[in-house]
Order: structure tokens, then sequence, then C-alpha cells
């Protein structure tokens, strides 16, 4: 498969494709939420948001989005080259969490039980060969 | 209405507080103290936590994110108002709580109420001074004003779900010294340290409902021997002393239940027992039961005082008292001062303050004299009433001797 260009459409239909084929509701703890990504810097100056709707464990709007930006139950924020080390294993996303590279807004305790959730979510997406 | 005779109106106690706040100009509280945090919210929290209370609508508790849960399932606010904070990007606790600060602003420059001071008592929780810098710079443009009176004023009185509530400890921190009089009755004594006393206790306690030996001195607090007798020794956590005949025993328990606070201090003397001994224990038990029919609605600390050391000065034993008869009490947390910061002494009681009805406190007394190795403590929370005042332990005053 070509690589795809981060965030792109051609991207973003992928990520839509594959998160829908490997991961149930089952998979999914029927949960119920939404949460966006936002990524500060990217490389065209411009803010770019991935947003996430999920209902009974079935996602029902995967998106790439601009401002004005959907408020959602999680928000996790960082720079775009944040991501993209996240998105090439040369960071770990808790590590950058950690350290204050991104930003979650959210219920803290509710995220806790979401995380190992989170963690499917970003293995597949990390699976999608893309250029930065 | 309900039938629990526990039930406190917490959401009518933060109304009250968003009275007073409007009342003094501020749009947001942010409570620190571990007295305001019981008070608010019903719940234990024994990590750093702060309360923030807008000015209309429920108030958000924040907590260490490894308790969020379980003290959310304490308290009668919902998950979403008890959240957690860590050490991670956009969870740390000033970015979290001024973030919410900021959303009750509504982008409006306002007044933040904030718990600042100092008090002898460790646990209090007042905002440190980095903290306060670290929120000054989170919150530009906006004032931060030391606000801790608003609830010090609104607690002072209680009401009946807390009284019952202290009533209950007080059954509780009897059945501690059941347990206690079982285990040295009959020379038992002989067998037992002070913490294994302690233990004992801790058990009977618990076996009647207690959740915690709340005190932060110690938890129950054992002395025997010289131990009773430190001057000015009202702390006295328990060491592997073994109990010894013809020495004094002081057995402080305090029990724990729904945030009320039991604390009880009991006395014997271990057989055999001098005459001088008595005499001792008769001044101490006399000058308790003085203090018990003198407290009432109008007595300050002061002037209690005063008469007291007056009776102590006639019957040849002043030199053995600290002249202080009382500390405060309230929900968890709240220990020491007595009533508001008003005092000649910032943040200490102040001695004319004047006791009303349905104010609690602890009758507490120390008897000491440590050129003979003795000493004797009294310790009850007691109740203001219309015209004296109600133990919440109701175990009989004495210093038995046991045999």
């Amino acid at each position: 498969m070509p690589s795809l260009k981060y965030l792109s459409p051609e991207w973003t239909a992928e990520a839509e494709k594959r998160l829908r084929s490997q991961l149930t509701p089952e998979a999914m703890k029927n949960l119920t939420s939404s949460m966006l990504t936002v990524y500060h810097n990217c490389p065209d100056g411009k803010e770019r948001a991935f947003y996430y709707k999920i209902e009974d464990g079935v996602f029902t709007d995967i998106s790439i989005r601009e401002n004005p930006l959907p408020e959602a139950e999680f928000v996790i924020s960082g720079d775009y080259d944040t991501f993209a080390k996240i998105s090439r294993s040369e960071i770990g996303s808790r590590s950058a969490l950690m350290n204050g590279k991104l930003r979650l807004q959210g219920n803290m305790v509710k995220a806790l039980s979401l995380a190992s959730i989170v963690d499917r979510f970003n293995k597949i997406l990390s699976e999608i060969p893309c250029e930065y | 209405m309900t039938n629990d005779p526990y039930f406190i109106d917490f959401p009518g106690r933060i109304k009250a507080i968003q009275r007073e706040m409007a009342a003094d100009g501020i749009d947001v509280y942010l409570g620190s103290r571990l007295r305001t945090l019981s008070w608010t919210t019903d719940a234990f929290f024994p990590w750093r936590s702060y309360i923030v209370i807008p000015a209309e609508g429920l108030p958000t508790a924040f907590t260490f994110v490894i308790d969020a849960a379980r003290a959310a399932d304490e308290s009668w606010l919902d998950t979403d108002h008890v959240l957690g904070f860590a050490p991670m990007g956009g969870q740390d606790q000033i970015f979290a709580i001024s973030g919410l600060i900021l959303n009750h602003l509504k982008g409006k420059k306002g007044v933040v109420g904030v718990e600042a001071g100092m008090s002898n008592y460790l646990p209090e929780g007042n905002l440190t001074h980095y903290e306060y810098q670290a929120f000054e710079t989170a919150l530009p443009g906006i004032k931060l004003v030391n606000a801790l009176d608003i609830i010090d004023r609104l607690s002072l009185i209680k009401d009946e779900g807390t009284i019952n509530r202290f009533r209950k400890a007080g059954q509780m921190a009897d059945a501690g010294h059941v347990a206690v009089y079982n285990a040295i009755k009959n020379g038992g004594f002989k067998k037992y340290t002070e913490t294994e006393i302690a233990g004992i206790a801790a058990m009977g306690m618990r076996e009647a409902g207690s959740v915690w030996e709340w005190s932060f001195t110690g938890g129950n607090e054992i002395a025997s021997g010289y131990r009773t007798g430190f001057m000015g020794g009202a702390c006295t956590p328990p060491t592997d002393r073994k109990l010894q005949p013809g020495e004094p025993l002081m057995v402080d328990l305090h029990s724990t239940f729904k945030l009320g606070l039991g604390d009880h201090t009991h006395n014997y003397l271990l057989a055999p027992a001098t005459d001088r001994q008595k005499w001792h224990a008769k001044n101490f038990v006399d000058l308790v039961a003085l203090v018990l029919k003198t407290y009432g609605p109008g007595v300050s600390p002061s002037s209690l005082a005063d008469k007291m050391m007056i009776f102590c000065e006639e019957r040849g034993f002043a030199e053995y008292m600290v002249p202080g008869f009382e500390h405060g009490i309230g929900m968890l947390g709240d220990e020491w001062r007595i009533g508001r910061n008003d005092g000649p002494f910032p943040y200490w009681t102040n001695p004319d303050h004047i006791y009303e009805p349905s104010e609690m406190l602890i009758c507490a007394l120390q008897y000491a004299c440590p050129d003979e190795n003795i000493g004797f403590r009294y310790e009850n929370a007691i109740l203001i009433t219309k015209d004296g005042c109600e133990t919440m332990s109701k175990y009989p005053l004495a210093v038995e001797v046991v045999e």
C-alpha cells in the first residue's frame, strides 16, 4: 500500500475503514463517547482535529475537522510534530502526556477507564503507511 | 424529608456558601482545607484536594486521580463533579482547576475566594505559597482573596445530622473503652503494652462500626506510667511500653462515623494505687465534673478557664493543670481552633468567643504531675445546649483502680 499523507482525506478514509473493521462494539466495550485530537502547528500552519464520535461501541463519525472545532467529551491537543512522533513510535503517547507535550481535557477518571481502548485506536492508526 | 438521622443537606450547604459568596463579592470559591472538603462533599479526602464552588450550581471537587472514583462514590456529588488530577498535560491540578474557574467566570475578571492562613493542625490544607502564585499566574487579572471565614462561620453551628453523627461516634468510642476495660480488668493489664491497648480499643470501636482511629496525634493515644504526666502533654501516641502495676493508664480513643468524630479519654490507676495517686485522681474527676456542669451558652474559653483555675487553686492542684479546657471540633479536618478567626492571635482560638447553642467542641483537660509520674486527660465531644452541654461519649466519668 502506498504511503498516505498524514491527516489527508485519503488517510482519513483509510483510518475510518480500519477502525470500523477492526474494532467491534464488544472490543469498544459498547462505549458511548466523543474524542477530539487537536493538532497544533500543522505543516501548512493550520490547526486541525481528528474527531471520533462513538455510540454503543459503533463509530458514527470519524472525520478531520478545522475551526470551529466540535465539542467532545475528551480533547487531546498537542503539536503536529508530537503526534507524528507518536505515530512513528518515536515516543509513546503516555510519555508525551506525562511530559506535558500533549494535553488531555476531560474527566481523568473516565479517561483512565478508556485508556486501553484509545491504545487500540492508536495502534491501528499507526499501522497506516503514511508520510508527514 | 428523610428519616435518616445522619442526613445532612449538602446542597443546602452549598447554597448557603453561594449566598455568602454573593454578599462578600466572591465569584468562585476555591476551597483547599480538609474541613472544607468534608463539610461540602461528605467524603473523605486524604490526598491534597480542592473544591471549586461557582456562584450558582453544583461544586466540583478535585483530588488525586487514583482516589477520585472512591471519593465520588462516598460523596453526594456525582462522578462529573468529583474529578481527578494527575501529573500530565492538561490534568495537573493548577491547569485543570484554573480551567474550570475560567469557565465559571465566563470571560469576566472576577474575584476568587481562597483559603489561606495558618494552623497548628498539620492537615489543615490552606493554600500553599506555590499554589497561590501558580493560580495567580493561571488566572490573569483575577483577584484572589482570603475567604475562609465563609466556611468557618457557616460550619460553626451544627445541624442535627452532624450532631447525630457525633453522638454515634461517641457511642463507638464507648465501645472501645468497654473492650479495653474487659482486657485490663482482673490483672489482665499485665499482659499488654500501650500499642496493644490501642489495638484492643480499635477492635472494639471497629466492631461498633467506627471506620478509622482518626486522630493525627497517633490514632488511639495510650499512655502509661510517667508518660501520662508529661507537662502540657496532650499528645501520646502509644509505645511498646508494658503496663505495670502501681501506674496510671490513660486511654484516649478516636472513632469515626460518617466524618463525625469520637474523641474520649478515660483514665485508670493500675493496682495497687497509693493514697497520693487517688488524691490526684479525685482532683481530676471533681474538676472534670465541674467543667461539664459549667459549659453552656454565654460561656467563653477565658471565662471558663478563670473559674476553673480558681477551683484548682482552692483545692491545691493548680500547678498540675494546663489552663485550657477545650479545643475545636467539626467534621473531619476541623480540629483545634474554636469558632472563627477573630481572636487576638490570628488563626488561634479567640479566648473571648461566646458559646452558643448547637456549637460543638471537645471538652479537653490535661492534668500532669511529672515529678510523681502521674497525669490524667479528659476529652469528650460536647454539644452546647440551651442550658448546658450534652456529652457525646456517655462513658461514666471516673478514675477506676483496676485490680
